[in-house]
């Protein structure tokens, strides 16, 4: 192995993906520049008025809704991955379809609902009487209420799959030696599906920290938002990106530590010997139980939504809003997206495959380095991407701008399973193709590349997932002209207009169910 | 065993993909007969009047629609490259900004300095005024006997605790009608006024107008801060909703009612000085005035025209005298009093 990572430092793909990593540092490096060059007496102002309460605010979320979501995502995965219940295989793929609604027309939708004199109060104030208190959606509930509702999907996924390719041979074991249902639990069940929890924690604990906007439409005041409003209020990308800075750093503790642990667990999927558990029947009642869970969690996160979205669209379309335009931001969306998901693809490979195979200190350096795109606060990053972009004629202008920009703030969505997939090939694997006379590449391609489909699938449809939902960078660097789904959303929303944002935003969600309904394939995660 | 890399290599298909993109998105060369808009307007209140524009002149409009801020700052960064002629906003203190940037060229029009007043135009005449928009306290008539508010500030004293909706601090409204109390009353005022909002507005803080007026209409509050025409779109739906709005600082020592307005600047690097002046001369004249207000029920600036019939006319009050071209120089002052009392 020593061997190998000396050959890895001076190879071109390690200086391939060192430039990869560099571009996607780049706009983390403006900002940096524009912090330390900021007056210090900005340094005060910001240190005294905000910053302990967004670091509290925008932690107490993160923990919040991670605590949250592992709740419901690990026991919804676990009723749906033990039990025989009404409706289970349907509820098996339901439970992705939230990662279609965008955050910030779940929000949209719940600042409706919740509103005083909004449909749910009035009906909380029918039950409970009509004075009866609600609670605000915009508050740390109505956020945390919002988050979770909207990233749960994630652990869900990754717990789901850690159950199904679970060992049982493990759990009889330990019963069989005479421990507890709980010490079961506790020392057999948990630690081994820890790498998925951790994952999928992961990747809700940076959505929330870099999510934009769900917080500002309920207002809840986080680091991310306290920079956009300091960008849009003042003009001050001094104090933007200070703030920008310190969330990064908070994010690159994390980060650190996520990959400490994940060293911790370090284990290879061994094909042919797991045995994955059956599924157990249960009584009417405990069905009627786990039933009537799914239905408020799927409910909540999907079906009132998108029932209200329907609600809207159709009053639009009586109203003759909606016309052949709509078929150009589709066209806009779905190039736009599928192509920078699919050179975001190409262009980690290196990244991900480097970092696990050969993980020296410059390769583990890249890869953290790319993982940063993700947390920088997407209207900070989009200012430094315009800053940096404008003076390139041929690129700047053009829709190419955005695909680079996409790639920069979304490929760490995907590296994280690009990671993982790599990881669970054993690479005694490659070797073995290597001594039988084959070149890197060719062991790359032809042992490693087909056992890692199913993660990188997994990756390509999280990237496309997340590009088509952007709206800062959209905002800030489309060509004249060129409007996505995303950016119609925001444009009839800002002027409070219901109905003609919802058809933008059931597109959206029409557009991106076939692609989650993917992640539910089986297959996916041994390829 | 070399035909697998081109098969599963998916470069290819992202260069097709990326290739489609440039070939759809990218921005055409300037046409000789166009022009370029920048628009922090909405497109619904702004784009009915570039189509007549165009269908009289035959100058065809391409619009990029976006926040007032944003398009500021991209104005900014493209510099003398920006693809802009015209920029267009809802709020007169990002066009100062603008000028004060250098973003902006004066334009010398005869035809502007007849229809609009001075204080809502730049003293270079780098951005002229469209249409004014009044910022006035609605007030549910069931609830409230305007005869006890004669000023906005007013509503600030603490019988109002728990009464009153607000918008939320990130408001450019707020923020400018912040600006102009500081501007006539004095700071002191100005956050005696923040500090009794804040106490008095308690949960009720919005981030849409809308919902201001929905609360005030429903009697959840009795009075809210609004920007007019949110009152006369609400009531064009509800025609029987308890709201109303209310002029104040009328007296003789009222600083009069709190006017913004939205507005044009030429881009100072624009190729198309020619078109770009036929477009404000336009805007600017009487059917151009008539059409821009009338699509967001807002005051014509242009004194010959004729305010929508719906509105109280725009000779029944007083607009405080602060020029609007003060509105940048006083913004990062009213903002840091803002962030100080805590508004959110």
């Amino acid at each position: 192995m020593t061997v190998l990572a000396r050959q890895a430092v001076l190879s071109p793909l390690a200086i391939f993906s060192f430039g990869i990593s560099g571009l996607i540092v780049l706009p983390l490096l403006y900002v940096v520049y524009s912090a330390m060059k900021a007056d210090f007496a900005i340094w005060q102002r910001l240190w005294s008025t905000r910053i302990p309460e967004l670091f509290l605010n925008t932690v107490s979320l993160a923990f919040g809704v991670g605590i949250a979501t592992l709740t419901l995502g690990v026991s919804l995965a676990w009723f749906i991955t033990r039990y025989e219940f009404w409706g289970r295989g349907f509820w098996e793929w339901a439970f992705v379809l939230p990662l279609a609604i965008p955050s910030y027309v779940l929000a949209y939708v719940y600042t409706f609902l919740l509103d005083t004199g909004g449909p749910l109060e009035q009906a909380w104030q029918v039950v409970m009487g009509p004075e009866a208190p609600f609670f605000s959606p915009y508050s740390f509930i109505g956020a945390l209420m919002v988050m979770t509702l909207n990233t749960f999907p994630y652990v869900y996924l990754l717990a789901k799959t850690a159950l199904q390719n679970f060992n049982v041979t493990f759990e009889e074991a330990a019963q069989a030696t005479g421990a507890s249902q709980w010490a079961t639990i506790f020392r057999v069940f948990l630690p081994l599906i820890r790498p998925a929890l951790v994952a999928g924690l992961f990747l809700v604990t940076l959505y929330v920290v870099s999510d934009f906007g769900a917080v500002s439409l309920l207002r809840f005041q986080t680091f991310t938002y306290a920079v956009y409003q300091q960008i849009t209020g003042r003009y001050d990308y001094a104090a933007a990106s200070i703030l920008s800075l310190l969330l990064v750093s908070f994010a690159l503790i994390f980060l650190l530590g996520e990959r400490w642990f994940r060293r911790q667990s370090r284990y290879y999927q061994m094909t042919g010997k797991v045995r994955p558990p059956t599924l157990m029947p249960c009584s009417v009642s405990r069905s009627a139980l786990m039933t009537g869970y799914c239905v408020v969690v799927f409910g909540m996160a999907f079906a009132l939504p998108t029932y209200w979205l329907v609600q809207w669209t159709s009053e639009a379309w009586a109203e003759n809003e909606i016309g052949t335009e709509f078929l150009t931001y589709i066209w806009n969306s779905m190039v736009l997206s599928g192509g920078a998901a699919t050179l975001a693809l190409v262009l980690g490979t290196p990244l991900a495959y480097l970092a696990c195979r050969h993980p020296t200190r410059l390769n583990t350096l890249c890869i953290q380095g790319a993982y940063t795109g993700y947390v920088l606060p997407g209207p900070v990053a989009a200012l430094a991407l315009l800053i940096l972009f404008s003076s390139i004629p041929f690129l700047y202008g053009t829709a190419l701008v955005l695909v680079l920009a996409y790639l920069i703030h979304f490929l760490p969505a995907g590296l994280q399973s690009m990671e993982s997939a790599i990881q669970q090939v054993n690479p005694n694997l490659e070797e073995a193709a290597k001594s039988l006379g084959a070149r890197s590449y060719q062991a790359f391609q032809r042992v490693t590349l087909p056992l890692v489909r199913g993660g990188f699938l997994v990756a390509w449809i999280l990237m496309f997932l997340q590009c088509m939902k952007e709206l800062p960078a959209t905002l800030l660097l489309r060509p004249v002209g060129f409007d996505t789904l995303a950016v119609r959303i925001w444009l009839e929303a800002s002027e409070e207009l219901y109905q003609l944002a919802a058809p933008p935003a059931l597109l959206i969600v029409l557009m991106t169910i076939p692609v989650v309904m993917l992640l539910t394939r089986k297959n996916w995660q041994v390829g | 065993m070399k035909k697998h890399i081109f098969d599963r290599n998916p470069f290819g298909v992202s260069l097709v993909l990326v290739s489609l993109l440039v070939v759809c998105g990218g921005s055409p060369a300037n046409a000789a007969d166009s022009l370029t808009v920048y628009s922090g307007r909405a497109e619904r209140l702004i784009k009915p009047v570039l189509d007549s524009f165009q269908q009289k002149t035959g100058i065809s409009i391409r619009m990029l629609t976006s926040g007032s801020t944003e398009l500021l700052n991209r104005l900014q960064a493209e510099g003398e490259r920006t693809p802009a002629d015209v920029f267009i906003t809802n709020e007169a203190g990002t066009l100062e900004r603008a000028r004060e940037l250098h973003l902006l060229r004066p334009v010398n029009m005869k035809e502007v300095e007849r229809a609009i007043p001075s204080p809502f135009r730049a003293p270079d005449n780098s951005w002229v005024g469209l249409s004014g928009r009044i910022w006035v306290v609605v007030y549910n008539t069931s609830l409230v006997n305007p005869d006890n508010l004669n000023s906005l500030l007013d509503v600030a004293n603490p019988s109002w605790k728990g009464k009153l909706a607000i918008p939320t601090a990130g408001n450019e409204y707020l923020q400018a009608g912040v600006s102009v109390i500081r501007a006539a009353k004095g700071e002191e005022a100005a956050e005696t006024f923040l500090r009794g909002i804040k106490e008095n507005s308690g949960n009720f803080v919005f981030g849409k107008n809308r919902q201001i007026v929905d609360a005030v209409a429903k009697g959840k509050v009795a009075l809210g801060i609004v920007n007019h025409y949110y009152i006369f779109r609400h009531l064009e739906k509800h025609p029987q909703a308890p709201i109303a709005l209310l002029l104040t600082d009328q007296g003789p020592d009222g600083m009069g009612t709190i006017m913004n307005a939205a507005g044009i600047g030429v881009t100072a690097h624009t190729t198309h000085l020619a078109e770009a002046k036929r477009l404000i001369q336009f805007l600017v004249s009487q059917a151009g005035q008539k059409m821009f207000a009338e699509l967001n029920k807002e005051y014509p600036l242009h004194s010959a025209v004729q305010t929508d019939p719906s509105l109280p006319p725009r000779k029944s009050f007083r607009v405080a005298e602060v020029p609007l071209a003060r509105l940048s120089e006083l913004r990062e002052p009213t903002m840091t009093l803002i962030e100080r009392v805590g508004l959110r």
